[in-house]
């Protein structure tokens, strides 16, 4: 069989996430410790010796299993996540750790652990302010955090270590960067979905190997030339998307996804964690003072959607499709206030509310066609 | 469902009766205060009212205004305006019915006439919000302070350990106590500047030891619900949460209190029930639903009282030292964290007073619950539009099986009652009490 490489390659790592890391773990005989949400710093997991894993989910998978210990009224997508776990899917992870990120994700994290004790497990908490004191707490919490990591590892996080994983990140981080940079042209050389499956293979694989991913997918991407016509250009603000269907759906209908709002997306990529002074103060600003999520408070105003406007123009897009899981407060509350916002700046908004399925898929491929219809005419 | 049978709600208590008298003084008070221009904030339990009550401010508490739209029956009409206006029917019906109020008010230039209090909540000039309890909460005063009242907001935002992480462990305790301690001066740093006041720390103390004073009763008074018969059920509870919410640091609230106090301990004494045979006994969690508090009439009628509550239930940590009394705040809430912890809840604390809610992760308190107050069945209320409250439900019944302890899970809401059948909460109910029954005849 023809080894694969770059965006063929992240591609297939979908079909079996956990393929590396099980056999990293084989071969090294370090710990897999599985997160959710983009708040407790992978980094630190790494440089405390364990082997980092964004779990995800499976949409539109039934989730009965979860019903006889969460209620049905929640996030489609922690209820998705939590059914993995019950259909034994994640025993390779022997650990957890849940930043306190939505209501939703923190209060699965005691019933998670209740009935599933892992060896370790963590809360991660994390302050709704941006404050003075909140920032003071947090980089108390990530001193917990690595404390803990530490006791269930036993090896020690140097600054030296922590900085060594930093960067490899934040080499991640640039490589990322010149590939959205393609996404600049129109139009544009890689597609939102080849984007997001990169994206995606990050969080299953350790960053050594992500940066090997991503130069090859940079090296394909590079060659390329623009095909076809220019097509309306797209920004997904919304949930959690953790699988490149809704992407390939609006592809479909005509659209080029070009930039992004979501967790797994720019926010994460768009600047380098800043290791010139005290780590945990860069991991602090990256991780929370300059991480654009709704579950932050970021005061009254539509000013807080600035940075968006921004994004929205540099990367020259003609409309916005904003995807809500059922049950996610933080985003339907943002919800008006920035279909208001975008109105004013003239941007087309459509939203697709969904339950973590992508169904009834013909319904949902209808308006995203009339979207990008109404985005070209 | 306006129809609903069970809509008005019957008190036992001759002092929970007597509110009908003592509050509408009380509001018109306010009221006549609210024409001379003082500062009023709209805020939310999570705020401590005592502090509120040192500055002598003006206040609202939208959620309460929520709970009053839901027993008037309004409440859908102005959550009908919110859904029109992009939010969700899942969000928060006390959120969206006050985005829908506000929206009518803003548009009209003067209160939507079916305001239930006269007037309508009071034209605020700053938002107190709070963290604590859920995300809807700061992401509520969020938007209306975007959407229709350019004032300004400060939102506390207290957190707690979680249920594995041992609250006693003086790092641990320290590093929440700090959160607190500089989350409340910065809460105070704003209140002095919106108001112009300085805070009155005497003023304070005086206060915190009447607020305390009411709050010992309201506890012992709830403790003496373990005695059979129960001599007070839950149409009497969710009535006399208010005064200690409105009348803080007030005498009339310590001697509302000691009155409801006195005449439950009267009624255990003469072995006086709610009922006339008390078949079973009931603990309630979630939020009630406020358009039909008379559901608590119709499990009565049926032989089961509700002798124990879970939301809004005051505890007993606010036994602290009163010296500083801003420290006093802090110690409270911690006390009450370190509690919520042993009940095994990833609760965030508050920095005020009741509140207790479901999702009892792994501690025995349940089960001293269960002997103290004679339990036989729980009755659980999974309110669609608030997860932060309803959310742990299934995992509390899960606890209470082990225990033999069956649960009835039904679901609505607090305030819209578009999702309350009648016919089907009978016979839900009517098939959980024989559930009861059988296991009665069994013992
Ligand atoms: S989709 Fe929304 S509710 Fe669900 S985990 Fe993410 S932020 Fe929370
Ligand atoms: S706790 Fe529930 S009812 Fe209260 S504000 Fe939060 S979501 Fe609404």
């Amino acid at each position: 069989m023809q080894k694969l490489s770059g965006l063929a390659r992240a591609a297939a790592i979908a079909s079996q996430p956990e393929a590396r890391v099980k056999e990293l773990r084989r071969e090294s005989g370090k710990p897999v410790i599985g997160y959710l949400c983009c708040f407790a710093p992978p980094e630190i997991i790494s440089a405390a010796g364990a082997i980092p894993y964004r779990i995800t989910g499976r949409p539109g998978e039934p989730t009965a299993e979860a019903d006889a210990y969460i209620e049905p009224y929640g996030c489609t997508y922690v209820r998705n996540v939590f059914t993995q776990g019950l259909k034994k899917r994640l025993d390779f992870l022997d650990g957890l750790v849940i930043p306190h990120s939505c209501d939703m994700i923190q209060r699965l994290y005691g019933i998670w652990t209740y009935y599933h004790p892992f060896p370790y497990s963590r809360l991660f908490n994390v302050p709704h302010q941006v404050t003075p004191w909140a920032e003071r707490f947090l980089k108390r919490e990530f001193i917990f955090f690595q404390e803990s990591l530490e006791q269930y590892t036993g090896e020690k996080v140097t600054e030296e270590k922590l900085r060594r994983e930093i960067e490899l990140t934040n080499r991640n981080r640039a490589l990322i960067r010149e590939l959205y940079r393609h996404r600049l042209e129109n139009p544009p050389l890689i597609k939102g979905s080849e984007m997001l499956s990169l994206l995606l293979a990050g969080g299953w694989l350790p960053p050594e190997d992500f940066n090997g991913l991503l130069t090859e997918a940079l090296a394909e991407v590079e060659k390329r030339t623009p095909e076809g016509p220019a097509r309306p250009r797209i920004l997904v603000w919304g949930s959690l998307l953790d699988d490149v269907a809704f992407y390939r759906m609006i592809e479909e209908a005509g659209g080029d996804v070009v930039a992004d709002d979501i967790c797994i997306g720019m926010r994460l990529f768009e600047k380098d964690i800043d290791i010139s002074g005290d780590l945990y103060d860069g991991l602090k600003e990256h991780y929370f003072v300059n991480f654009q999520c709704p579950r932050t408070d970021r005061g009254p105003g539509l000013t807080r959607f600035d940075y968006l406007l921004e994004r929205a123009r540099e990367y020259n897009i003609d409309g916005v499709i904003a995807y809500i899981i059922s049950f996610c407060d933080p985003h339907k509350f943002d919800y008006p206030d920035l279909r208001d916002y975008l109105k004013e700046a003239d941007y087309p908004m459509l939203l697709i509310d969904d339950n973590y399925s992508f169904t009834p898929a013909g319904t949902i491929q209808t308006r995203l066609e009339a979207f990008t219809e109404l985005l070209g005419s | 469902m306006s129809s609903s049978e069970m809509k008005r709600a019957k008190r036992h208590l001759e002092t929970t009766r007597k509110m009908k008298d003592m509050l509408p003084r009380f509001f018109m008070r306010t009221f006549e205060r609210r024409f001379s221009n003082e500062p009023l904030a709209w805020c939310m339990v999570g705020v401590p009212p005592e502090l509120l009550k040192a500055f002598d401010l003006l206040w609202e508490w939208p959620e309460n205004f929520g709970t009053l739209c839901a027993s008037r029956l309004v409440a859908p009409d102005f959550i009908k305006t919110a859904e029109g206006d992009g939010y969700s029917p899942e969000l928060c019906t006390y959120v969206t019915n006050t985005m829908g109020y506000c929206k009518r008010w803003i548009e009209a230039g003067e209160p939507p006439e079916e305001s239930p209090m006269p007037g309508g909540m009071g034209n605020p000039t700053m938002l107190l919000g709070s963290g604590f309890l859920c995300e809807p909460r700061y992401k509520w005063f969020q938007a209306i302070a975007t959407r229709f009242l350019d004032v300004p907001v400060y939102s506390s935002d207290p957190l707690a350990p979680p249920w594995d992480v041992d609250p006693h462990d003086p790092r641990i305790a320290a590093h929440y106590k700090d959160l607190l301690r500089e989350d409340l001066h910065g809460q105070v740093e704003f209140l002095e500047r919106h108001t112009g006041k300085k805070l009155d720390l005497d003023l304070l103390r005086e206060i915190m030891a009447l607020s305390h004073e009411a709050l010992a009763y309201w506890r012992d008074t709830l403790m003496l619900r373990q005695a059979v018969p129960c001599p007070m059920g839950s149409t009497d509870y969710f009535s006399a949460i208010i005064p200690q919410m409105y009348m803080v640091g007030e005498q009339d609230a310590v001697d509302f209190y000691r009155e409801m106090y006195h005449e439950v301990k009267d009624r255990v004494e003469r072995k006086v029930g709610i009922v006339e045979e008390e078949k079973y006994r009931l603990v309630w969690f979630g939020l009630p639903p406020w358009f039909n508090l008379g559901f608590f009439n119709y499990l009565e009628s049926l032989g089961a009282v509700v002798a124990l509550e879970s939301t809004y239930n005051v505890g007993d940590w606010f036994e602290v030292e009163l010296d500083d009394p801003l420290e006093a705040i802090v110690e409270r809430a911690w006390a009450r964290t370190v509690r919520m912890h042993e009940y095994g809840t990833e609760a965030m604390p508050e920095l005020c007073n009741p509140a207790v809610f479901g999702g009892f992760v792994g501690s025995d308190i349940l089960k001293e619950f269960v002997d103290q107050f004679h339990l036989d069945g729980a009755v659980m209320h999974l309110t669609r539009s608030c997860r932060a409250v309803s959310f742990g439900e299934v995992h509390t019944r899960n606890r209470l099986a082990e225990f033999g302890v069956p649960s009835l899970i039904f679901e609505s809401d607090m305030a819209d009652p578009r999702l309350w059948s009648d016919a089907q909460i009978k016979t839900r109910v009517h098939a959980f009490i024989e559930t009861l029954a059988g296991r009665a005849a069994k013992r």
